[in-house]
């Protein structure tokens, strides 16, 4: 029945990535990153003398029309590989689409774990690979008192809860726990803020996503609180969002992730050279985008060694493979389709850069059904690489 | 608290997977490991209850029927949970499910969305019961302590016209005087009362 194999047409592959929406901003710089990967691949020839050619829709950051399009790309677009999704809840919309059609899903975002699909390979990190890090770099930091806060959905209560298990194994207080809707405004943040000045915690942690972000993060500055002793940390804050709001506001704020921007590796500066000049100077280069940059590389390395774009094979071909990813050299884990990664800690400089403040070096296996974790898994002697 | 604490125990639950050596017994097993618990697999049906497994995932089919069978009679010792795998949902796996004792069950084909979510209500539900049976056996125990005395009681009221308070008066501190419980000292009355009950029909 298919498809292009052994002719000259080119490799249609599917792209989901919303460019209008809650989470556009983080969503179009995963679609900028699987873009230029393309490009480049494309300039060199493409895979096997056949060109590369994306099928790009915009699902608007809503899971409805992020199934309905992952139907369309299957069945009229007839596409076998799929590229895309930011938000959990428009993964578990697309993925029931991607294994009735027993196609593969390449997904490049940090998610909160426990999910294994033999069609989709998860190229962002697990909570092993950053939540566990961030904690213990927090709780050694700042101290042990935690208000929690996040966006309406399933990742945030997720992640607080992985969180707040941290905050109790190092006998600290979890001060309270508030979620925003996921389209905030500045009056949602209004009970945060009066919780802040009520509790002061030593550290906010906030998974509230997408553009709710600088509104929170600008709303925390014109409360004139102090980030030097009352961070807001997060794992969402990218790139993406601190280019929405006033670098005042995103000072001294900590991220973890695998990748930034600011990262200094000569393969890391490649990969944001081409980017920006691509797609401007001020074109945000997110960890997500990383990972969508590295998927797509990886995808079609695997391709080109087994000559089809067919899901089996494409997928017996990533197992165990390994790629040299801008953040480090990456792997997939083949017992459960996860990546290997390399958690790094960043604060916020004065000019909305972020500064790495804790890189360990070290390449963590992905764990995503890990219930609970150990902040004793983790040896101190890793801390002690912070500058302040 | 409790709720969560199943879940962390799920990593490192001994798990002994009684199927078919095939494909979906390979899917079970990278699911299981990948959830973090220790698997063991084994086929045919054994003789008897592992030991050393805390949860038994047993493949329910009907060629193998009696020596499910088998097993369910064999020992009064400790069970692991049981989680039944079936092909069929006709009437006659069910009724083998049940008179297993299963307490959850998972379809094939093996799907990984859902055997996370079996495996913790299947633990909850079957820890639950432990409790309660324990809970039962106690009440068991105790209930029939209180008859006991209630009859030592009804023996003294009669034999030596003692009221209800001190006919308990008078078995506290007999018990107490011989060291005794009061389920013990009730129980010796009885006995004792039962053998003077004999004699004096001899007679």
């Amino acid at each position: 029945m298919n498809f292009s194999e052994n002719t000259g047409d080119p490799w249609r592959v599917g792209v989901l990535f919303s460019q209008t929406g809650v989470t556009s901003a983080v969503e179009q710089s995963q679609l900028n990153a699987t873009l230029l990967a393309i490009e480049e691949i494309n300039s060199g020839g493409g895979v096997l003398d056949r060109m590369v050619e994306p099928v790009i829709y915009d699902p608007s950051s809503d899971p409805k029309q992020f199934r309905s399009l992952a139907e369309r790309l299957f069945q009229v677009d007839r596409i076998r590989l799929l590229f895309g999704c930011y938000m959990s809840s428009t993964r578990k919309a697309v993925l029931p689409v991607v294994e009735g059609h027993r196609g593969l899903l390449f997904y490049p975002t940090l998610y909160e774990g426990f999910e294994y699909s033999r069609h989709c390979i998860y190229t962002g990190a697990a909570p092993n690979q950053n939540s566990l890090q961030l904690a213990k770099f927090l709780l050694a930091t700042y101290g042990n008192r935690f208000l929690l806060v996040g966006s309406n959905y399933i990742y945030p209560y997720e992640s607080n809860r992985l969180m707040a298990d941290f905050v109790v194994q190092a006998r600290g207080k979890v001060l309270d726990e508030i979620y925003v809707p996921l389209e905030a405004a500045p009056r949602d943040f209004e009970k945060v803020i009066n919780r802040i000045k009520k509790t002061s915690p030593d550290v906010i942690f906030s998974t509230v996503v997408g553009r709710g972000t600088s509104v929170f993060y600008e709303a925390y500055r014109k409360a004139g609180f102090d980030p030097a002793k009352m961070p807001i940390a997060s794992l969402t804050t990218s790139e993406a969002e601190v280019a929405e709001m006033h670098r005042e506001a995103a000072e001294g704020h900590i991220t973890a992730a695998p990748f930034f921007e600011t990262s200094s590796s000569p393969s890391a500066r490649r990969f944001v050279e081409s980017f920006k000049a691509r797609y401007g100077p001020d074109a945000p280069v997110t960890a997500a985008a990383e990972a969508a940059y590295f998927q797509l590389h990886l995808a079609m390395r695997a391709l080109a060694r087994c000559g089809s774009d067919d899901p089996e094979r494409v997928l017996k071909e990533l197992r165990d493979s390994e790629f040299d990813a801008p953040q480090g050299r990456v792997r997939i884990d083949p017992e459960n389709n996860h990546t290997y990664l390399w958690p790094r800690i960043a604060r916020l400089d004065k000019f909305g850069r972020f500064q790495t403040v804790w890189n360990p070096g070290v390449r963590i296996k992905p764990d995503p059904y890990c219930v609970v974790q150990s902040l004793d898994d983790w040896s101190a002697d890793d801390l002690q690489t912070i500058s302040h | 608290m409790v709720a969560i604490q199943i879940l962390r125990d799920l990593r490192g639950l001994r798990v002994q997977v009684v199927h078919p050596p095939d494909n979906e017994r390979v899917r079970l097993v990278e699911h299981l490991r990948r959830i973090g618990c220790m698997v063991e697999t084994q086929w045919p049906v054994p003789e008897c209850w592992s030991d050393n497994c805390d949860v038994m995932l047993l493949a329910v089919e009907h060629d193998v029927r009696s020596d499910i069978q088998r097993l369910l009679k064999s020992g009064d010792g400790p069970r692991p949970t049981l989680i039944a795998v079936v092909g069929y949902e006709d009437p006659s796996t069910l009724q083998l499910v049940l008179e297993a004792g299963a307490v959850a069950v998972i379809e094939r084909p093996i799907r990984p969305f859902g055997l996370l979510t079996n495996l913790t209500i299947a633990r909850s539900i079957w820890l639950e019961k432990r409790e309660t049976d324990k809970r039962i056996r106690k009440l068991e125990r105790k209930l029939s302590g209180i008859q006991r005395i209630q009859k030592a009681k009804a023996v003294l009221m009669d034999g030596q016209g003692l009221s209800e308070a001190e006919a308990y008066e008078s078995i506290r501190r007999q018990a107490m005087a011989k060291r005794l419980s009061m389920d013990d000292m009730a129980a010796a009355i009885i006995h004792a009362n039962e053998l003077l009950q004999y004699r004096a029909k001899d007679v």
